[in-house]
């Protein structure tokens, strides 16, 4: 009679073979199109352009540059205006539709215009907002000067701090309905067992959300987070048409400076350098915050 | 019937597939042998916009004429240039031409990625292009500081212009009957006409490219300069300072709000909308906005070479477009027909009348073309003036950057125009040393 035990010990084997066997192409992309590159951005941060090797000198000079940490710097801070405001806006628009639009039509309705935003090129957007906050023909300067609110034209792209602001609020528009389309999926998570017998408790709106609701929508916040800010290190399109990155360096966020480094100077090697830090960095980071952050629902 | 194994029958298969699929590279191969003089399509890289227009325009009369396609593939202006470097760093044949600005033969002379003209296929000067057009297509640069790295190589011609651009000055001629002749002049119209809602003067002032483009005219003719001959740093030299001072101080009182993120386009609406009295221009701004249909100006314009500056010069900036043969093109010598055959007076006559601009003083200076485009003349004097061209290094779009975003810095405000200008000079000192350059 065979042994139950390594009979089981064999049975798990042949699932362990068979899940390696179907995860096997994916994680064969995964090598081609992350791993290859990766090493190969390695390879490439420390070679000098004709393939001789130089060490970290790429790393060097890319760190040593005031402009990276002006990027940093700048991509920082619009991290700290858009992810905070887009998450507390989504937040607040997912909460006001899930208890206050019963009819599924409207919610439709509401699904499509959230969708809008996020199906529009990048580039048209930056058009578009060029349109608003432009020197002398921008609408919104016409639309507070005629409601008499002004009586001076705005520079909304020529003074740093509202300059980084006219990027942002482009950011927040394009981007908030991405937040409030998965809260408000979370939201129809929520049993609604849970939420009527605190109700039935006497819970408040508030507290509702805090003791129920945010408990199933914790690890959506952690997904926004990461793809929000894997978004915010790619923004190019709309920054590059209105401020080109000024005044000065203001706007002139990492992937901005990156593109010009790579695709303008073709410092090839320092751009590569670049791309290992930030992508490590990144990784650091999101390891960091993935342990540390209370994720699993209680 | 015979019966095979499944191994047998596979190997069969890939056999057969295999001769079927390489058949038609085999064909190809063969083709381009026989045809190699004559292709029947020559693949063209454009830069998307004015200047690619005309090229457009005149295909199907090269097609009538000789049997070849052009076949123009166009990519917005940000992108060519990477496309380009892209394409000669793999030696691709996938163009048999390229439009180049000029600001970039210094990376392709350094790369080696174009054929040379005059010696591979017979181009001359012609006496009636002037020759800072056959200049600024020559590698390493006839005149001006060389690059250490190309010190020493035999000159050669890669690149012919076929956009003769040259940035201008213009102003309102219905408004002050004589041209300004001097950046103080400028400055004494801008305060006399300017006016609420009336801008006196227009700074296209948007960071980096745009920014360097409008400053470096006034720059050059208050005898500034980005290097000296020996690529020692002069962007922190006090003329160079002064320069800057100059457009952002003293003009900067009368130009529009916003300038510090004014580009080109915004510049030309201003004008066009008749809101400002003057700035510098290019060609296509011209053409393509200020004379445009639509313009509530046109006809009102003066258009003349950069007025003079302190330094008793007024110093104009090349922006020529030129044509170049790839390394990698297996069709150089139709490539180079095409050439010719575009520069010969009848055809550039053809060209401008398809809203081309020339290189030929015959044509610039021509009264019938001047009639539809009244810069002609201006642009006549400034390319025999000479004009300058950008610093030919390969390092100049991390220069401009620098030098772009100092100038953009001082516009705004940010910075005074000496601590811009010496943040910059220090970091294209750096940039240059770290590159090989005596910096």
């Amino acid at each position: 009679m065979q042994n139950p035990v390594r009979a089981g010990r064999r049975r798990r084997s042949r699932q362990e073979r068979l899940a390696y066997k179907i995860l096997l192409p994916a994680l064969g992309m995964v090598f081609i199109i992350v791993t290859i590159p990766f090493v190969l951005a390695v390879v490439q941060s420390i070679q000098a352009d004709d393939g001789t090797l130089v060490g970290l000198r790429n790393y060097a000079r890319a760190l040593s540059n005031p402009a990276f940490y002006d990027a940093l710097r700048a991509t920082g801070l619009y991290a700290v205006i858009v992810l905070p405001a887009e998450i507390v806006l989504g937040l607040g628009f997912a909460l006001l539709v899930h208890r206050t639009v019963r009819s599924p039509g409207l919610r439709a309705t509401l699904y499509i215009l959230a969708v809008v935003p996020l199906v529009v090129p990048p580039v048209a957007v930056g058009v578009v907002a060029r349109l608003i906050y432009a020197p002398g023909y921008g609408v919104l300067n016409v639309i507070l000067e005629r409601l008499g609110i002004i009586h001076q034209e705005i520079e909304w792209l020529s003074v740093p701090a509202l300059a980084m602001f006219s990027v942002a609020s482009v950011d927040i528009w394009q981007w908030t309905p991405f937040v409030y389309l998965v809260l408000f999926a979370g939201l129809q998570t929520v049993p609604k067992e849970s939420v009527e017998a605190a109700q039935v408790d006497g819970a408040t709106w508030w507290t509702q959300f805090i003791y129920i609701e945010l408990h199933y929508l914790r690890p959506l916040f952690l997904l926004i987070l990461f793809f929000r800010a894997a978004d915010i290190l790619r923004v190019f399109d709309h920054i590059f048409i209105l401020t080109g990155g000024g005044p000065g360096t203001t706007t002139q966020l990492l992937s901005l400076y990156l593109y010009r480094v790579e695709f303008k100077f073709f410092q090839t090697g320092q751009a590569a350098a670049l791309a290992v830090v930030v992508l490590v960095s990144i990784s650091l980071l999101y390891t960091l915050v993935t342990r540390l952050l209370p994720l699993e629902r209680t | 019937m015979q019966r095979i194994s499944r191994r047998e029958f596979v190997k069969r298969t890939a056999v057969t597939g295999a001769a079927f699929t390489s058949l038609p590279a085999f064909l190809a191969a063969c083709g381009t042998s026989t045809t190699s003089n004559k292709p029947s399509k020559l693949t063209i890289a454009a830069v998307q916009g004015a200047e690619d227009g005309p090229l457009k325009k005149i295909a199907p009369i090269y097609k009538s004429q000789t049997g070849i396609a052009l076949d123009i593939v166009e990519f917005p202006y940000p992108d060519l240039y990477s496309k380009l470097v892209t394409t000669f760093q793999a030696n691709g044949s996938s163009y048999d031409l390229c439009m180049m600005d000029d600001p970039w033969m210094p990376k392709f002379g350094t790369m080696g990625a174009l054929q040379p003209l005059d010696s591979n296929f017979g181009f001359t000067r012609d006496p009636d292009i002037p020759a800072v057009v056959y200049d600024v297509g020559t590698w390493p640069p006839p005149s001006g500081p060389v690059p250490p790295s190309e010190q020493g190589k035999t000159k050669h011609l890669y690149g012919i212009t076929i956009v003769g651009n040259v940035e201008m000055f213009m102003y309102r001629k219905d408004i002050a009957s004589t041209p300004p002749a001097s950046w103080d002049d400028v400055l004494a119209n801008a305060k006399l006409y300017g006016k609420s809602n009336f801008y006196g003067y227009v700074i296209r002032g948007l960071a980096t490219n745009p920014a360097s483009s409008d400053s470096l005219p006034i720059l050059w003719s208050f005898g500034g300069n980005v290097f000296d001959d020996n690529w020692k740093v002069m962007l922190d030299s006090t003329a160079s300072i002064d320069a800057i001072n100059f457009l952002t101080t003293s003009l900067k009182k009368y130009a529009e709000p916003g300038a510090a993120s004014t580009d080109a386009a915004d510049r030309d609406r201003l004008i066009a909308i008749g809101q400002a009295f003057q700035s510098t221009t290019w060609p296509a701004e011209v053409t393509g906005v200020v004379e445009a249909s639509g313009s509530t100006v046109i006809g009102k314009m003066g258009y003349i070479p950069i007025p003079q500056g302190p330094s008793g010069k007024g110093i104009g900036m090349m922006g020529n477009w030129l044509l170049g043969i790839p390394k990698g093109s297996n069709n150089g010598s139709a490539a180079a027909d095409f050439v010719k055959w575009l520069i010969t007076p009848a055809n550039m006559r053809t060209y401008v009348q398809n809203g081309g601009i020339p290189t030929r003083t015959s044509l610039l200076n021509d009264a019938t073309l001047a009639s539809t485009n009244p810069y002609f003349p201006a642009l006549a004097k400034s390319l025999a003036s000479p004009p300058n061209w950008r610093p030919r290094t390969d390092q100049w779009n991390a220069v401009e950057t620098a030098y772009g975003t100092a100038v953009n810095q001082a516009v705004a405000g940010l910075k005074s125009p000496k601590d811009a200008l010496t943040a910059a000079a220090t970091a294209v000192r750096t940039l240059m040393q770290q590159a090989g350059y005596p910096s």
